[in-house]
């Protein structure tokens, strides 16, 4: 193999690997502030990605500027989830609340195909398969599009944690929840607000990926694990974590299906996985061990 | 107090009206096939026993040691490749490729236990999902033994023998009614001596709290190990049934995530930790789901006049309802753990208690 096929394959597996940052950091911001794993993140993202078709399908709009629909739409669709179901199980037993999100996911994932149907739906925009090349490496137009887009939100995801009072009160919820309470932050209107986020984060990550990427309801299981695979190994709670493991795990998915087979990419990820739960369960940007 | 309830022979849940009731339910279900020869109900028994037993195997790692193993799929799919693997390269008979399968489940749950015992809560759980997923994509890939994505299509089974007489009539669902019959007793058998053993005490304190457990003496891995390895044979047995009495298997019917969860809640929505519980949840499940369907609740709907079939609604329930089974089980599993955290079972028995009666039908609010 020439070093420029490596090349490419490292290339496109970091562009890819922005989107999966961004539903990495959603889940990670979840468990952060509510120390609850939600198993219904990939379905989050499925909902974003059929938003985006009947924007596209329906209105016509661009998938990637029918993020600014998406955004909203998803925070507030989070914001329900959280308020509705997710309020309740907050600092109950861990495997209760496993159930309980897999449980939202499948009922999303199967009113989904209650409504659409299983086909597998694509959006077929007229740059889908256009690229450009840059010294010999040829891009995908359409990934280094929602690469721009993910950079774009993952800054502005930094400057309002570090920089906004909701923020920092975010923060603080996420680092000792009853000492936040007690210093007056509303602990559950910041639990709304991380719901929200890491809905509209998974539902962005849905958008960009739609014009390469296949559509259809049971799409979002897939994307779960491998947003647990990131987020584990960026370390549990930790944002710049999960967009390390995320760029990770795009890199390592797209030079695992060229170096040795893309029908085995997902077993080398597994094995990743197992091997950091095995020797750093903290994961890479870890502070407490568990 | 121990010996005292053995003196009267009154232990936990063994008082004479429940033994009188078990005994008479359980003549009932073995004359059942000679009153009822409609296949379709005989299938659903079937289903019925098949999720008791992966939900009863499932109860004893989840429910009894508490390791919520979401993997299971991998013991089931285990049972079933090892049986139909040998019958269609090596023409072995099922009821010896059976316990290849289960070999080869204990096996892997040796492994999985192994790298997954480490570790604890959700991460346990991921970990178990990962293994699963690394079996289902090993085996989607090694086409030359399991056939890959087509599956295995069983057309015809080897004569079944038992002693003098020679069973060959495999249309007939009755042999398969009690084979699975017996392989649910058999299941519920071995958890309620799990239940009553040293090694259920020991996984039972491992559930409860495994830093104190420890303390004591008792050996996490090694009984969590024990635990999971009779959760797994049990699983592939249900795996190996599965795939003779269905004779189509493929990793997305018999190694899937969705399998795994479909296990656990059978469990969970019965009530878990109890003998009764998964049996519970099967009688919950099967129902609704095979109702789903086959259609009986959009034509139900239908025929009471609350959709018209020629409507818009009409239609389109009885066209997509069929695909959509598994949204029950999302929308049992979110209503039982917001307000029955002990199952259908714990909020029966708590109902019942509550309005002071001793073996009243609590009634759903």
């Amino acid at each position: 193999m020439t070093s420029s096929v490596l090349m490419q394959a490292i290339i496109s597996g970091i562009l890819v690997g922005g989107v999966y940052a961004l539903i990495g950091v959603g889940l990670t911001i979840i468990f952060g502030v509510m120390r609850v794993i939600n198993f219904a993140h990939g379905d989050l993202m499925m909902v974003g990605m059929y938003l985006t078709y009947f924007l596209f399908t329906q209105l016509g709009i661009d998938p990637f500027v029918s993020v600014i629909i998406t955004i909203p739409t998803m925070f507030i669709f989070g914001g329900i989830i959280q308020k509705l179901f997710i309020n309740r199980i907050i600092g109950s037993l861990p495997q209760n609340q496993i159930l309980l999100t897999i449980g939202l996911g499948l009922i999303m994932s199967n009113s989904a195909m209650l409504a659409f149907t299983s086909d597998y739906k694509i959006l077929t925009t007229s740059y889908s398969s256009s690229s450009f090349n840059i010294m010999g490496i040829s891009i995908s137009q359409p990934l280094a599009l929602s690469f721009l887009i993910t950079a774009v939100i993952t800054l502005l995801l930094y400057w309002f944690f570090m920089k906004t009072d909701t923020g920092q009160a975010i923060r603080a919820t996420a680092q000792d929840r009853e000492a936040a309470q007690l210093m007056g932050i509303n602990v559950k209107r910041m639990s709304i607000i991380a719901f929200g986020l890491g809905a509209s984060l998974a539902g962005t990550a849905g958008a960009l990926i739609s014009p390469t990427y296949y559509i259809f309801p049971q799409v979002g299981s897939a994307f779960t694990l491998k947003a647990f695979v990131i987020t584990v190994l960026g370390g549990m709670g930790s944002i710049v974590g999960a967009t390390l493991g995320g760029i990770i795990i795009g890199v390592v998915e797209s030079v695992g299906a060229v170096t040795i087979s893309s029908d085995w990419k997902d077993v080398l990820v597994f094995s990743i996985f197992l091997l950091v739960l095995l020797i750093k369960p903290a994961g890479l940007m870890g502070k407490s061990s568990t | 107090m121990k010996p005292l309830s053995l003196i009267t022979g009154n232990t936990r849940g063994f008082s004479i009206p429940s033994l009188i009731i078990g005994i008479v339910l359980l003549g009932a279900l073995f004359c059942f096939p000679s009153f009822v020869q409609s296949p379709y109900a005989l299938h659903m028994m079937i289903l019925l026993f098949l999720s008791t037993i992966m939900g009863e195997s499932w109860n004893i790692i989840g429910g009894y040691t508490g390791q919520y193993s979401v993997g299971h799929a991998a013991y089931y799919g285990a049972g079933a490749y090892g049986t139909l693997v040998l019958l269609q390269k090596w023409e072995i008979p099922p009821w010896y490729g059976m316990w290849a399968g289960m070999a080869v489940a204990v096996l892997l749950s040796l492994i999985i236990g192994s790298i997954c015992f480490r570790l604890r809560g959700p991460y346990f759980v991921l970990a178990s999902i990962a293994v699963a997923e690394i079996v289902r994509i090993t085996v989607l890939n090694t086409p030359a033994v399991t056939n890959g994505a087509e599956g295995i299509l069983l057309s015809d089974l080897p004569p079944f023998k038992i002693g003098g007489t020679v069973i060959t009539d495999f249309v007939s669902k009755v042999p398969f009614y009690y084979i699975s019959l017996l392989l649910a007793i058999f299941t519920i058998v071995v958890t309620w001596l799990l239940q009553n053993s040293k090694l259920g005490y020991y996984v039972q304190a491992i559930r409860e709290d495994q830093d104190a457990a420890h303390s004591l003496g008792i050996s996490l891995s090694l009984y969590k190990s024990i635990a999971l390895a009779i959760s797994a044979a049990l699983t592939s047995l249900a795996g190996s049934f599965y795939a003779i009495y269905i004779k189509f298997i493929d990793p997305s019917t018999v190694l899937s995530l969705d399998l795994s969860v479909q296990i656990v809640l059978i469990a969970i929505i019965g009530g878990i930790g109890t003998i009764y519980g998964p049996l519970i949840g099967a009688l919950v499940l099967v129902p609704l789901s095979e109702a789903l369907r086959s259609n009986v609740i959009a034509q139900g709907l239908i025929n009471c006049g609350v959709v018209r079939e020629d409507s818009g609604v009409g239609i389109f329930l009885k066209e997509h309802l069929a695909h959509a089974h598994v949204l029950i089980y999302g929308i049992l599993v979110v209503i039982v753990i917001l307000f029955m955290p002990d199952g259908v079972l714990g909020f029966v028995k708590k109902k019942s208690r509550d309005w002071g009666l001793g073996t009243g039908k609590g009634l759903d609010r």
